[in-house]
C-alpha cells in the first residue's frame, strides 16, 4: 500500500496490443477493462474530515522508501513462516507427492522453532509497515472506480490476513485459545493462503514504486532529534532482536536463562522434558497402569500381543532424540525401547517397506493415531521407548510406552501406544 | 503491466481462491474464523494505530526535541514486546495439571525487559546530552577564535 503512482491494474490497457477488431474475446476485454475503469462519482467533499482531510498526519519519517524496506523484511519474514508452516503442515496431513525423511533427526525442530520465531519476530516489523501505510487508509475519494475498489479490498484482505497469523500464533503458543472461536491450526493454515494470495497481488500492484523506492536514493527528510528513517528501522530490527532472545530459549536451551518469554523451558517438566497433553488431561491413566496392558502388533499374517514385561525382554536401544512440538519449543531426550523396524519383523512384515499406524490407549482426539512413514519405520531411531533417562516413562510422557521418531512433530509422537498395525508399501 | 507482474498476480490470485474455498469448506473453520480476522482487523486499524499515533503526537508535542526519536524508540520496543508478553502475562493457557506449561513469571519478566530497554535509552540520551554539551562547548569557542580574528 505505497503512494499509488501506477493505478493501472488491469492487463492490457493499451488499445494498441488488442487483436485486430471483430475478435469477440477482445473486445469482450476491452469493455470489462473500460467497466473496471470506469471512473466513479466524486463523493461529497463534505464528507472529507478528520484523518481524510489532506495533511492529516503529520510525521515525516512516512515514506515509500521506508515502507518497502519494511515491506521488503516483511516479505521475507512471511516467506520463512510459509514455507516452514507448510512443511509441518504437509508433515501432518501428507499429500502423495511428499515424502519427509527421517533424518537429519534435528530438522524439524530447526524448521519449526524459525517458523515461530520468525513470527515472533514479524510483530515489529508488521507494526511499523502498518503504521508507515496508515494514512493510506483514509485516502480520497476513498476508490477511484471498481479496480481501485478491489485493490483496496486485497489490501484488507492482507492486513488482516497478516493479523491474523501473528495474533492467533501468539496466541497458539501461549494456548490461550478462548479469543479464538476456531480449530486454531485449521483457521492459521488457511488463513496462511490468503495471506501469501493477498501479499503476492499487493507486490504485483505495487512493483513499480516498490522497485523505484529501493532504488532510487530518497533523502530522509526528518527533522534532527527526532526518529530518523535509519533510527525507525534499527528500532524494529532492535525490537525484532528482543523478541526473539525473550522467546527463543524455549528451543535453544542454552539461552533459556535469558529468555524471560519464553512459553516453556525445554529443562522443565516431569523428567526435565515439557509436556503437552498429561496422561489425566488424555484420560489414559487407568488403562495406563492397567496390570492387563497389552500392545498388540497386528500384520497382514499375524497378531502379536506384548505385556510390558515381554517388551522389556526385547532387545533394548538407547537414542537421543528431541521433542519437537508444533508450538516451537524443543527438548532433548535419552529414550530407551523397542526398535519399531524390529516390531515390525515380529509380525512378518518388511521393515525396509513398511509403514505402521500406531494408536494410542486414548479413546478419542484428534491425536489418538498417527502413521509412521516408510522412511521413519525403517529408521532404527525409531523407538517405542519405555524409558526415558534411565528410567521408566513418566505417565505424562507416555507410559507404559510411547513412539519417538527423528525428524517428526511431537504431535505425532503418540503416547500410551496401545496398538501397532504394520503394513507393507512395496 | 509486465509479464512479472501479471504472474504474481495470477498466483496471487490462485492462492485467494483456494484459501476462500479451502476456508469455506472445512468443518474445523467455521464462522468464527471470519470474526477473528474482521476483529484483529478492527482493534489494529481502529484502537490500537490511533492510541499509537495519539501518543507520537503527545511525544511530539510534549517532550524535549533532541530526545523525542530515543523516546518514540523505546515506547516502540515496548510495545511489540508487549503486544508478545501480552497472553503470557495473562496466563490463561496454564492448566492445573501440567505444570511445564508457561512455568515462568512472566509479568517479572517483561518488567526486567522493559527496564533494560529504558536502561538503554537513558544510557544512548545521556551520551547524546553529553555529546551535544562539548559540541556546544567547542562551537563556543570557535566563536571566541572568530571574535579574536574579527
Amino acid at each position: 500500500m505505497v503512494r499509488n503512482a501506477d493505478p493501472e491494474l488491469s492487463p492490457d490497457t493499451d488499445p494498441g496490443k488488442l487483436p485486430a477488431a471483430g475478435s469477440h474475446l477482445a473486445d469482450r476485454l476491452k469493455r470489462a477493462v473500460t467497466w473496471l475503469r470506469q471512473p466513479w462519482p466524486a463523493p461529497p467533499t463534505a464528507l472529507r474530515r478528520g484523518p481524510m482531510k489532506r495533511g492529516a498526519f503529520g510525521s515525516r519519517l512516512r515514506s515509500p522508501r521506508l515502507t518497502s524496506l519494511l515491506g521488503l523484511g516483511l516479505a521475507v519474514a512471511f516467506s520463512v513462516c510459509f514455507v516452514t508452516g507448510l512443511v509441518s503442515h504437509f508433515i501432518q496431513h501428507p499429500p502423495f507427492w511428499f515424502e519427509w525423511p527421517s533424518r537429519p533427526a534435528g530438522l524439524y525442530r530447526v524448521t519449526q522453532g524459525l517458523h515461530v520465531a520468525t513470527g515472533l519476530a514479524s510483530v515489529p516489523l508488521l507494526g511499523a509497515k502498518l503504521w508507515s501505510v496508515y494514512p493510506r487508509l483514509f485516502s480520497w475519494p476513498p476508490a477511484r472506480n471498481l479496480a481501485h475498489a478491489v485493490e483496496r479490498a486485497s489490501v484488507a484482505v492482507l492486513v488482516a490476513a497478516a493479523l491474523f497469523q501473528v495474533c492467533s500464533g501468539i496466541l497458539n503458543i501461549s494456548r490461550w485459545y478462548a479469543p479464538m472461536p476456531f480449530f486454531f491450526t485449521a483457521g492459521h493454515y488457511w488463513a496462511a493462503w490468503l495471506a501469501i494470495g493477498a501479499l503476492l497481488v499487493h507486490i504485483a500492484v505495487q512493483l513499480p514504486i516498490i522497485r523505484q523506492a529501493l532504488t532510487r536514493a530518497t533523502p530522509d527528510r526528518t527533522p534532527p532529534g527526532g526518529l530518523s528513517r535509519r533510527g525507525l528501522l534499527a528500532t524494529v530490527g532492535a525490537t525484532a532482536g528482543v523478541i526473539t532472545l525473550g522467546t527463543v530459549g524455549q528451543t535453544v536451551a542454552p539461552l533459556a536463562g535469558i529468555s524471560v518469554l519464553a512459553p516453556r523451558r525445554p529443562r522443565t517438566g516431569p523428567q526435565h522434558l515439557p509436556v503437552n497433553k498429561t496422561a489425566g488431561g488424555a484420560g489414559v491413566r487407568d488403562a495406563a497402569f492397567d496390570p492387563a496392558y497389552r500392545l498388540t502388533v497386528a500384520g497382514p499374517a499375524r497378531t502379536v500381543t506384548l505385556s510390558l514385561a515381554e517388551l522389556t525382554a526385547l532387545p533394548q536401544h538407547t537414542v537421543v532424540l528431541p521433542i519437537s512440538c508444533v508450538e516451537g519449543w524443543s527438548s532433548v531426550g535419552t529414550w530407551t525401547g523397542v526398535r519399531l523396524r524390529d516390531l515390525v519383523a515380529l509380525v512378518g512384515v518388511d521393515p525396509d517397506d513398511a509403514e505402521a499406524h500406531v494408536e494410542s490407549l486414548e479413546t478419542h482426539g484428534r491425536y489418538r493415531a498417527t502413521t509412521v512413514p516408510p522412511p521413519h519405520t525403517r529408521d532404527p531411531w525409531t523407538l517405542i521407548a519405555l524409558r526415558l533417562g534411565g528410567e521408566p516413562l513418566h505417565p505424562d510422557h507416555g507410559y507404559p510406552a510411547r513412539l519417538i521418531a527423528p525428524n517428526r512433530p511431537g504431535v505425532l509422537q503418540t503416547k500410551w501406544v496401545a496398538r501397532i498395525t504394520a503394513r507393507s508399501t512395496s | 503491466m509486465t509479464t512479472a507482474r501479471r504472474c504474481l498476480l495470477a498466483i496471487g490470485a490462485t492462492a485467494l481462491t483456494y484459501a476462500v474455498i479451502g476456508a469455506l469448506t472445512d468443518p474445523d473453520v467455521k464462522f468464527g474464523a471470519l470474526i477473528f480476522l474482521v476483529g484483529v482487523l478492527v482493534a489494529h486499524d481502529a484502537v490500537l494505530l490511533p492510541v499509537t499515533v495519539g501518543v507520537g503526537i503527545l511525544v511530539g508535542r510534549y517532550a524535549p526535541r533532541r530526545f523525542r526519536g530515543l523516546l518514540r524508540a523505546a515506547l516502540v520496543v515496548s510495545l511489540a514486546v508487549t503486544i508478545v508478553a501480552f497472553p503470557l502475562v495473562l496466563g490463561r493457557g496454564r492448566t492445573v495439571d501440567n505444570p511445564s506449561v508457561l512455568p515462568l513469571h512472566y509479568g517479572r519478566g517483561l518488567l526486567e525487559i522493559y527496564a533494560v530497554i529504558w536502561a538503554t535509552v537513558a544510557a544512548a540520551a545521556a551520551v547524546q546530552a553529553w555529546r551535544g554539551r562539548s559540541r556546544r562547548t567547542a562551537e563556543a569557542a570557535l566563536d571566541l577564535d572568530l571574535d579574536g580574528e574579527s
